[in-house]
């Protein structure tokens, strides 16, 4: 075995596989064991997707389970961030897009079919950037903006999501008194968590988060992946991420994909230490990409 | 092998440097970079040339409007000019009761249905009193002709010295002593001349009590009028009469104390530039060079040229920029961006001919009667300029704020979207407050864009010089006015080089360069702030 793929789940196991480990199986169902009682949210069935006339995305299937977080790895370009944009319909506002044959379905509602309400789609699955984009306004109006957009007016209730959802994503301690500041003033960390307490104000189920720590120093990093361990009690997470260890760490599933294809996907633990495709087993340990 | 290879090598590099081209010892790239550096330079050149040939021009007119104020004083004109307001003013009164009268005989044809001789029979009594009113003050109008005559002769008198004055200079300056010396000049004595105007100042007073008593007895018998509103009116009348009759003790206060050789002081040649209530020119009596009514002519159009304008182009461009599909945005771009194509005159042109005529119909229409100043007959005025400029603006505002637009990052947009925002309130409360800035400057280069513009107000606003009348709220927007671009284009050819009208044209352009100049400072500021509070 590979130094950096036997290392890296070292530490990692503990924090990402405690609850698992009791009942260590390699399918959803054993996992169904874990605390937060887990089933899927999301099955994406035999997706094709294009950008024009190119094609980004092969016959992906995969499902994603609640209270787990689902790691998407792959070298770059490969279509994590497209299919990461196609399960709350991102792509849309890029011209040319289109979903070609497949489907995706949450909560068994196929979320492509035409009379699919979008806005009411995106309040449901969340979504974090690569790179934190604040609104130019205080941070308790970035927070607020979602709520607001919905209508809600009740000071009260306002200030109660705000310091809700900062004290969720571990910010509160740092902003409570400079909440009618400019977002745009804290600093990269802080801005990209202020980014996820945006994203978890709306009380979504699923986050989905575009390599939200590409930007950040090894401190932020750590406090965003505690934030990631936190939030999975209460949602449906999938992470794209360049860092290896990163997914090893913070992950429950993992998938790999390769030239828009999916190449494996299974729990992080296997991918890592005991990877089926020989292609996945060169990427995480590094010989490849 | 060697040696040969070594021999070709430098007589490939000398066949390089023969083929050099130079021009008056220049290598191809310094041309390049002279030329180039050139163009700035002249550029800048250029500009500080036009500032500093207006202000070299524009300073002399301080001191001859001086001179010009000096004189109004020394020849007495100032002193008839009392007396004249006074009767102006009276003629005012006089223009009240005849307003009066037209809406009484309104209301006995329309009201009371009575024929126009039975209208005007019922009001006898009241055509008496008017007559009485209006012919209280032909004494004073005929003291203010004798009197204007007399100032008028001493202001030629002294004109026509200071035109010898110049001509002996000419002569000397050429060196024609003799010549010199045989222009005779009279000094003017303006203590002398003035005597017969002031002799007449204790047959003033006898007048204007007589004048005093007479309107305060019409004041305290008005006529009855048959209807509560019109009667109102009357009293009304009653009282500004009374206030009228009120000031004839500080008029004649003034009059007394009036000193002919008062100095002007520099700053009342400044002010009477800056805060004066009128341009007057060529006049027979005294030349006026006040701003007041073309700036605020300029203004007005501005203003209601933006008022039009502004929702027009940033509307567009928030269309364009979010809504539109990108063959929408192929058609609609280049339509917007083409009006800027058509010459002015030819706008101007078009004011005339359709517009004014169109909008004046329109406002002829019942249905529009609402809208203040409507039905009007000028077809020339604030509004039909305004149309005008605005389509002038349009381009300007709207290429700008699409611009800015543009610019809010991308990555706004796809958060808002991603919390559950529809377009338009992704538009409204994210891309549209993030582009504020760019939009405000936006439209302040589109304000600068219009005060500067000459030709559509000049064929379209009218060019009566005066203040519009703001008593009647909004019905301003239908008088005409005249603008500080459009006289310096009317008035600039035909001046005299180096007289004081000249000069004073050099003037207003300064205060337009000035607040151009200030408008797209402020435009520039505004930018640059917005930049800092996005980067
Ligand atoms: N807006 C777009 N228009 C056309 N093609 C695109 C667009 N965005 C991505 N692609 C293409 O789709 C493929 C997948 O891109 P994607 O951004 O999903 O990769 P990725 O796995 O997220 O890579 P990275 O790790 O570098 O972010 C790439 O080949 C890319 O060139
Ligand atoms: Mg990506």
């Amino acid at each position: 075995m590979e130094p950096p793929a036997a290392t890296s789940p070292g530490p990692a196991g503990p924090a990402s596989l405690r609850r698992p480990a009791t009942a260590p199986g390699a399918t959803a169902p054993t996992q169904a064991g874990a605390v937060p009682t887990t089933h899927p949210v999301i099955d994406i069935e035999n997706l094709d997707f294009y950008y024009g006339a190119s094609q980004a995305l092969h016959d992906i299937s995969l499902s994603i389970d609640h209270h787990r977080v689902t790691a998407f790895i792959g070298p770059s370009g490969c279509g994590k961030s497209t299919l990461l944009r196609c399960l709350n319909r991102m792509n849309d506002l890029i011209d040319g897009t289109r979903v070609g044959r497949g489907r995706i379905r949450v909560h068994g509602v196929d979320i492509n079919q035409p009379d699919v309400d979008v806005i009411e789609l995106r309040k449901r699955v969340g979504m974090v950037f690569q790179k934190s984009n604040p609104f130019p306004k205080s941070i308790y109006e970035n927070i607020t903006y979602g709520l607001r957009l919905q209508g809600v007016k009740d000071k009260a209730r306002l200030d109660e999501v705000v310091e809700r959802s900062l004290r969720g994503a571990a910010l509160w301690e740092e902003v409570k008194d400079r909440l009618h500041e400019s977002g745009l003033g804290l600093s990269g960390g802080q801005q990209q968590r202020l980014c996820i307490a945006r994203a978890i104000a709306v009380e979504p189920e699923v986050i989905l988060m575009d390599e939200p720590c590409s930007a950040l120093d090894p401190v932020a990093t750590a406090k965003v992946e505690e934030l990631i361990q936190d939030l999975r009690s209460k949602y449906c997470i999938v992470i794209v991420t360049h860092n290896m260890q990163q997914a090893a760490r913070c992950s429950d599933r993992t998938a790999f994909f390769y030239l828009g294809r999916l190449i494996e996907y299974a729990d992080t633990r296997d991918i890592f230490t005991n990877p089926a495709n020989p292609q996945t087993e060169a990427y995480v340990s590094g010989r490849f990409g | 092998m060697p040696p040969a290879e070594s021999a070709a090598a430098p007589a490939v590099e000398f066949a390089i440097q023969k083929r050099r081209v130079r021009f008056l010892g220049l290598t191809l790239d310094e041309c390049i970079k002279l030329f180039f550096g050139g163009n700035a330079v002249v550029s800048i050149v250029v500009l500080t040339l036009i500032t500093y040939f207006l202000f070299r021009e524009g300073a002399g007119f301080f001191g001859q409007n001086r001179v010009n104020l000096q004189v109004y004083r020394q020849a007495g004109l100032e002193y008839v000019d009392y007396l004249r307001r006074q009767a102006d003013d009276h003629t005012a009164l006089t223009r009240y009761l005849a307003d009066v009268r037209l809406r009484t005989v309104q209301h006995h044809t329309r009201t009371s249905g009575k024929s126009l001789e039975e209208a005007n029979a019922a009001l006898t009594e009241f055509d008496v009193y008017v007559e009485r009113y209006s012919a209280a003050i032909d004494p004073l109008r005929t003291m203010v002709g004798e009197l204007s005559e007399v100032a008028s002769a001493i202001k030629t008198k002294f004109i026509v010295n200071e035109d010898k004055k110049e001509e002996r200079r000419q002569l000397l300056a050429e060196g024609k002593m003799a010549e010199a010396a045989r222009v005779a000049i009279d000094r003017v004595d303006f203590e002398a001349e003035l005597r017969p105007i002031r002799a007449g100042f204790p047959a003033y007073r006898t007048l204007n009590r007589e004048l005093s008593s007479t309107l305060t007895q019409l004041a305290g018998n008005i006529p009855a009028l048959p209807v509560p509103e019109l009667q109102q009116r009357m009293e009304r009348f009653a009282v500004l009469s009374r206030e009228y009759v009120g000031t004839f003790p500080e008029i004649e206060r003034s009059l007394e104390s009036w000193d002919h050789n008062a100095p002007i002081s520099a700053s009342q040649a400044f002010s009477s530039f800056l805060f004066g209530r009128q341009w007057l020119t060529a006049s027979f009596w005294q030349d006026w060079y006040g701003i007041i009514p073309l700036l605020i002519g300029s203004l007005l159009v501005s203003l209601v040229a933006l008022a039009l304008a502004v929702p027009l182009g940033v509307g567009a461009a928030i269309y364009v920029n979010q809504i539109a599909t990108p063959l929408e945005q192929k058609l609609i771009k280049p339509c917007i961006e083409f009006i800027s194509a058509i010459p002015s005159v030819v706008l101007g042109f078009f004011g005339i001919a359709v517009l004014g005529q169109l909008l004046r119909n329109l406002s002829q229409s019942p249905a529009l009667a609402w809208v203040p100043g409507f039905p009007y007959s000028e077809r020339l005025n604030i509004l039909t300029a305004g149309c005008l400029l605005a389509l002038i603006a349009v381009p300007t505002i709207f290429t700008l704020a699409e611009d800015a637009l543009n610019n809010v990052p991308r990555a706004f947009k796809e958060a808002s979207f991603a919390l559950g925002a529809s377009r338009l309130q992704t538009t409204m409360r994210i891309i549209v407050p993030a582009s504020l800035s760019g939009i405000i400057s936006a439209v302040l280069l589109g304000l600068g864009r219009v005060i500067g513009e000459t030709m559509v107000v000049l064929l379209c606003a009218g060019n009566r010089i005066a203040i519009p009348d703001f008593t009647q709220g909004f019905a301003f927007i239908v008088e005409p006015v005249h603008t500080m671009t459009g006289i310096i284009a009317q008035e600039m050819g035909e001046v005299v080089r180096g007289s004081i009208h000249y000069r004073a044209l050099f003037v207003v352009g300064l205060v337009l360069f000035l607040l151009s100049l200030l408008i797209n400072f402020g435009a520039q500021k505004i930018v640059r702030r917005y930049r800092i509070s996005v980067g």
